[in-house]
């Protein structure tokens, strides 16, 4: 195994130096960090990666993932309200060289209102089979949440993933989301 | 052969011409931790920039061309054009600024800020010049300009020049990296307004939208076959003293159709607050008819 695939295994522990303002989520990030069994070293110290709350100091030359910092030139950006297996993640991620970001940031820029003729709207019940279908609920569970018969509720499924290019219902919920991120109209 | 190198070397030394001469059109604004990023010197204490890559905050400080620096406050900002302002505590010398038309596959000239009184340049062309368009912020932008050159983060909202000189608009980016380019014309438009007011006031009801298809069993009666529903609904916003709920499918406001987005968007505008428009909408399978009053949009 390469050194770089070394810190990239969920065993290896890395040297981690926190950069917080706030002394409250330093020690919030330095327990998320030795949690996930890495090794939290003095903000000056040799490490292999840099976790800054917000944005670091300039000049600072060792790979650091953000959490929530303006710089998108940065090998790791996360959202300031990432979660401990995405900060663990990119952790590893970024000392072994790669870059890692959130695919909302992907979004992020001056973008159009997206019209939404062209595809096939859902309907209102498709929309209440499709909350059902993310919380994880079975067809039978569905039908009576909705009052429908067990026949309607696979009819409902069915035209969900005709109308979403889903082929599973996992498929089917992330495509609703993603929908409705681009498409929700704010008046 | 020798004819086609002098070409060459004049298109070279053309653009060299122009990169250096835009260094007065443009200032750098710091936005801390050491970096910045552009502005377009729009008159003489006049700074354009791109809104959505400004801190939020009153007071900048702008490095001029050649390096003296000047402190900035802004103006006036604008998300749904994309524009802030910022006004100089001094003054430049501000170049002509003439606007120029976007044609698909001319050359574009995009300048930034180095962030010690110079430019930094880009090459490329205009990849797509399209009609007017309506951003997610609900602003009104002249033309879509798509540009196909590469950007720095530090380069965003510098004025992008055609093969004439003529300026096309001011550098941004859009979704997914994409560099685009808010028209000179929309510049133009928001600006004053902003310099009145700060701000474009736009129509607001505190509601989430997403589109729907209407059931089938109220097709006839709407007919229509889309409609906008309700999502979610701001507390103590207009729709809501309205009585507007969740699950609410919006069909019409006064009489025109929700079908498109940019149809409804339009009557949103600075004109629109206090109005009081009819919504028509289906609620528990029943068409209804409601009143609401336009408030206007807080601040983001």
């Amino acid at each position: 195994m390469s050194e770089a695939a070394s810190k990239l295994a969920p065993s290896g522990r890395l040297r981690v130096a926190i950069y917080a303002m706030d002394p409250l989520r330093r020690a919030a990030l330095s327990r998320v960090v030795a949690e996930a069994g890495h090794i939290v070293v003095g903000a000056q110290d040799i490490a292999d990666v840099v976790l800054a709350d917000g944005d670091c100091l300039p000049g600072e030359t060792r790979p650091v993932v953000t959490l929530g910092g303006a710089d998108y030139d940065l090998p790791g950006v996360l959202s300031r309200h990432a979660d401990a297996s995405q900060i663990d993640a990119a952790i590893r991620a970024v000392s072994a060289g790669l870059i890692v970001r959130v695919p909302d940031m992907m979004d992020a820029g001056f973008g159009a209102m997206r019209e939404t003729h062209g595809h096939a709207l859902l309907t209102p019940r498709e929309l209440e089979v499709l909350a059902t279908l993310a919380e994880g609920m079975t067809n039978k569970a569905i039908a009576r949440r909705l009052n429908i018969s067990l026949h309607t509720v696979k009819f409902h499924i069915e035209s969900l993933f005709r109308k979403l290019g889903a082929r599973t219902r996992t498929e089917a919920v992330a495509k609703a989301a993603e929908r409705r991120r681009h498409e929700t109209m704010t008046l | 052969m020798t004819g086609q190198a002098d070409l060459l070397a004049q298109f070279s030394n053309a653009l060299a011409t122009r990169a250096e001469a835009a260094r007065n059109a443009i200032v750098a604004i710091r936005v801390g931790h050491g970096r910045h990023i552009t502005g377009m010197v729009w008159r003489s204490e006049i700074v354009v920039a791109s809104e959505q890559s400004l801190p939020r905050k009153d007071d900048f400080e702008v490095v001029t061309a050649d390096g003296p620096v000047l402190t900035a406050r802004i103006a006036g900002r604008d998300p749904g054009t994309n524009i802030a302002i910022l006004r100089l505590a001094g003054s430049v010398a501000p170049p002509p600024i003439a606007a120029g038309e976007a044609h698909t596959g001319a050359v574009a000239l995009a300048i930034g800020a180095d962030g010690m009184g110079g430019a930094s340049a880009r090459l490329g062309l205009v990849n797509l010049s399209g009609a007017e368009w309506h951003s997610r912020r609900g602003g009104l932008i002249d033309r879509r300009i798509v540009l196909d050159l590469r950007l720095a983060r530090r380069e965003e909202g510098g004025p992008v020049f055609d093969a004439a000189g003529a300026c096309l608009g001011m550098s941004t980016f859009g979704p997914r990296g994409q560099v685009i380019a808010i028209p000179t014309a929309t510049i133009e438009r928001i600006v004053p307004l902003l310099l009145k007011d700060g701000r474009i006031a736009r129509g607001w009801l505190g509601v989430a939208l997403q589109a729907v298809a209407v059931p089938d069993a109220l097709r006839e009666t709407t007919d229509q076959s889309s409609g906008l529903m309700v999502m979610s609904v701001v507390e103590d916003g207009p729709a809501a003293q309205a009585g507007i709920v969740a699950g609410d499918i919006i069909l019409s406001i006064d009489g025109k159709s929700t079908h498109r987005f940019w149809n409804i968007a339009r009557q949103f505008g600075a004109d629109s607050i206090g109005r009081k428009p009819d919504l028509r909408l289906i609620r528990s399978g029943r068409v209804i008819t409601v009143q609401t009053t336009i408030a206007e949009r807080p601040a983001a």
